[in-house]
């Protein structure tokens, strides 16, 4: 197992080789950044003025706290149900439906609901905002977090109180009476949509917004307050699951093969690289006023490739795209538990549910992205948390 | 000149109970060749389905109720009066559960909306609503609807339920209360799924504190099925996803972003 830390300037095996790209290999985001302003290269020094944007000014709002625009901002989608606990009530749901449900929140409103296996995650975000509006007061460039439930409408006052007792920034949220937000989450341009139930995440994935399902861990290992890091998995996550097919249906040997054959040509993009793509934007801001090494945002890969040969297509892909991960873990086949207790991220990815509960034993929050091949081997099926 | 004809074919409803609404003939019909005796759907075909949808519910769940929609057919101006004949003959013709027809002008049509004790007013024209809204009458503008929904969609906005009153009430602030404390208990006599009447609130500015308006209009008796607090989020996806038949905001409001 090799550990790595990458440093974009370095490189690799000392040539930087011609790289062939696939016909069906493409380096483009999903778009929703693209759409988004550019870095905008003028607030790097001291500006008195703030610069003329055309289109929509950012919202004002009495006590000068404005919100970002949704195009603007890397949105966070979040459920209820992961971001508070909220098995007792989902007991009650199942056991007793809907009438004495509603009846029960509303007898329970001032209850504030337990942190879920999401809220770590969303207080990591919270504080990357306020550094990102200390160095940058004037931008939209910020996390946007948006609480969404299937939950009737008036169970939200609990869901309110929740957010108050807290001392969470949430502002936007959809309490959707049952229907599907997916239509809303598209049309908000959503980064990022984590939610306990993978039929959701599925339809959000087949929707192009990068999902994960997450669960809830007996064991928590602590996390930090001040750096939000986020671990992926490499194959089916963050690049497609093409090599993945191969292992499944040649084997080990026909995989590395394959690996060595097709080092020079990029692999093709996997759902939550362009998550990856927003985080790394919001780094390069940090980097940009001298905050490298001190960079409230760490990002970490986390492969069973290995580093001396599959691992080598993953890094060649992850360059030409652009994008800098800060760490990158080849195990080679070794399990993940041990090493992402080690690195603590406040959340992991990764499309198989026997790493994410290998994290999850080992108290790290791994939220599953059901997302290619593998999910018709997934022979292990938990059930989620209150589904 | 203002008059009133009562629609024979339709029982009338308990006055004291029911909840008036009044559309525009304008809205409801729409002019076809002039050899037709009988006019083409208009923009509020939908809405008046879906409103007779709702008595219908409600009287399946209580064959005595009295809080029933009562619909008047409103004609706004001198034109439209001229055409009562067609207008009668076409609501006959699709079977619309309308009471009354009223015939007005431009002139007097408010003063009609008021006689009739008309609690919503609906219409397509942009002026006619604000005037009706100035005089104290709640209204609502009417757009053309992509696939309406069968059940029948109200959308509040939040942003006037919470605006703190600063001198004594409108008289449309106080109606818009009346007529969501009504819509509010018509609701209640369903369950949370399988409703013929769905209220919708959206709270375009501001942040969370405007959620407020969700513990507002439970006060006032309304249980909201789905609420979205947008804090400057476009508005847009939500209208294209929920499709409401109206929006309520503060006296009247338009479908525009």
């Amino acid at each position: 197992m090799v550990k790595m830390s990458l440093d974009p300037l370095q490189v690799m095996s000392g040539q930087v080789k011609e790289l062939k790209v696939s016909p069906s290999s493409n380096g483009d985001s999903r778009g929703s950044w693209e759409e988004k302003e550019e870095f905008d290269q003028d607030h790097l020094g001291l500006t008195t003025k703030p610069k003329l944007v055309t289109g929509r000014r950012a919202r004002k709002v009495e006590g000068g706290v404005f919100f970002p625009k949704p195009e603007n901002a890397v949105s966070i989608a979040v459920s209820s149900r992961v971001l508070f606990r909220t098995e007792r009530e989902q007991e009650v749901y199942l056991q007793k439906g809907v009438e004495e449900y509603l009846r029960y929140q509303i007898e329970h409103e001032n209850e504030p609901f337990a942190p879920g296996p999401a809220f770590p995650f969303v207080k990591a975000l919270e504080a990357v905002n306020t550094r990102l509006r200390e160095l940058y007061p004037l931008s939209e460039e910020l996390f946007d977090i948006v609480l969404v439930t299937y939950n009737h409408a008036h169970v939200g006052i609990r869901l309110i109180n929740t957010i108050n007792h807290h001392n969470l920034f949430i502002e936007r949220f959809c309490m959707t009476g049952g229907s599907s937000p997916i239509g809303y989450l598209k049309a908000w341009h959503t980064n990022l949509y984590l939610s306990a139930d993978a039929d959701k995440v599925r339809e959000a994935l087949a929707e192009g917004i990068a999902a994960a399902t997450m669960f809830m861990t007996e064991k928590l290992t602590e996390v930090s307050e001040s750096q939000l890091r986020v671990a992926f998995d490499g194959d089916a996550v963050l690049f497609s699951d093409e090599s993945e097919r191969i292992f499944k249906a040649h084997g080990l040997d026909k995989f590395f093969e394959h690996e060595r054959d097709n080092e020079d040509t990029l692999l093709d993009h996997g759902p939550l690289k362009g998550f990856l793509e927003a985080l790394g934007k919001l780094q390069k801001k940090f980097y940009a006023k001298g905050h490298r090494l001190d960079c409230p945002i760490r990002t970490f890969l986390v492969t069973a490739r290995s580093a001396a040969s599959s691992g080598i297509r993953a890094l060649k892909t992850l360059r030409a795209w652009g994008l800098e991960i800060d760490e990158a873990l080849f195990l080679a086949g070794a399990p993940k538990g041990p090493m992402l207790e080690k690195i603590r991220p406040h959340i992991y990815f990764d499309d198989q549910m026997f790493h994410v509960e290998g994290a999850a034993e080992m108290g790290t929050v791994a939220a599953h992205v059901p997302y290619g091949i593998a999910q018709k081997h997934n022979l292990i099926q938990k059930s989620s948390v209150g589904k | 000149m203002v008059s009133t004809i009562q629609n024979t074919d339709v029982k009338q409803k308990d006055a004291d109970r029911a909840v008036v609404v009044a559309v525009t003939s304008r809205a409801v019909f729409e002019s076809g060749a002039d050899g037709d005796d009988v006019y083409g759907m208009g923009v509020a075909f939908p809405l008046l389905q879906a409103l007779q949808r709702v008595n219908k519910r409600l009287l399946e769940e209580n064959p005595a109720e009295s809080l029933l929609f009562d619909v008047v057919l409103i004609t706004t101006d001198s034109q439209q009066q001229q055409q009562s004949c067609r207008i009668i003959s076409s609501t006959r013709h699709y079977g619309l559960e309308v009471s009354r027809f009223c015939f007005s002008s431009e002139e007097d049509f408010v003063e009609s909306l008021q006689k009739n004790n008309v609690q919503l007013f609906l219409s397509t024209d942009s002026n006619e609503a604000p005037q009706a809204s100035q005089k104290g009458v709640l209204s609502a503008l009417l757009d053309r609807q992509e696939a309406p929904s069968e059940q029948l969609r109200v959308m509040f906005c939040g942003d006037a339920v919470n605006r703190p009153d600063a001198g004594p009430m409108p008289a449309s602030r106080q109606a818009a209360q009346n007529f969501s404390a009504q819509l509010g208990e018509m609701r209640q006599r369903f369950g949370m799924s399988d409703s013929p009447l769905r209220i919708v609130l959206v709270t375009s500015h501001g942040g969370r504190e405007s959620c407020g308006a969700l513990r507002t209009l439970r006060s006032h008796g309304v249980n909201v099925d789905e609420a979205y607090c947008l804090a400057g989020a476009p508005r847009s996806p939500i209208l294209s996803v929920v499709r409401p038949h109206f929006l309520l905001s503060d006296g009247f409001s338009g479908l525009e972003d």
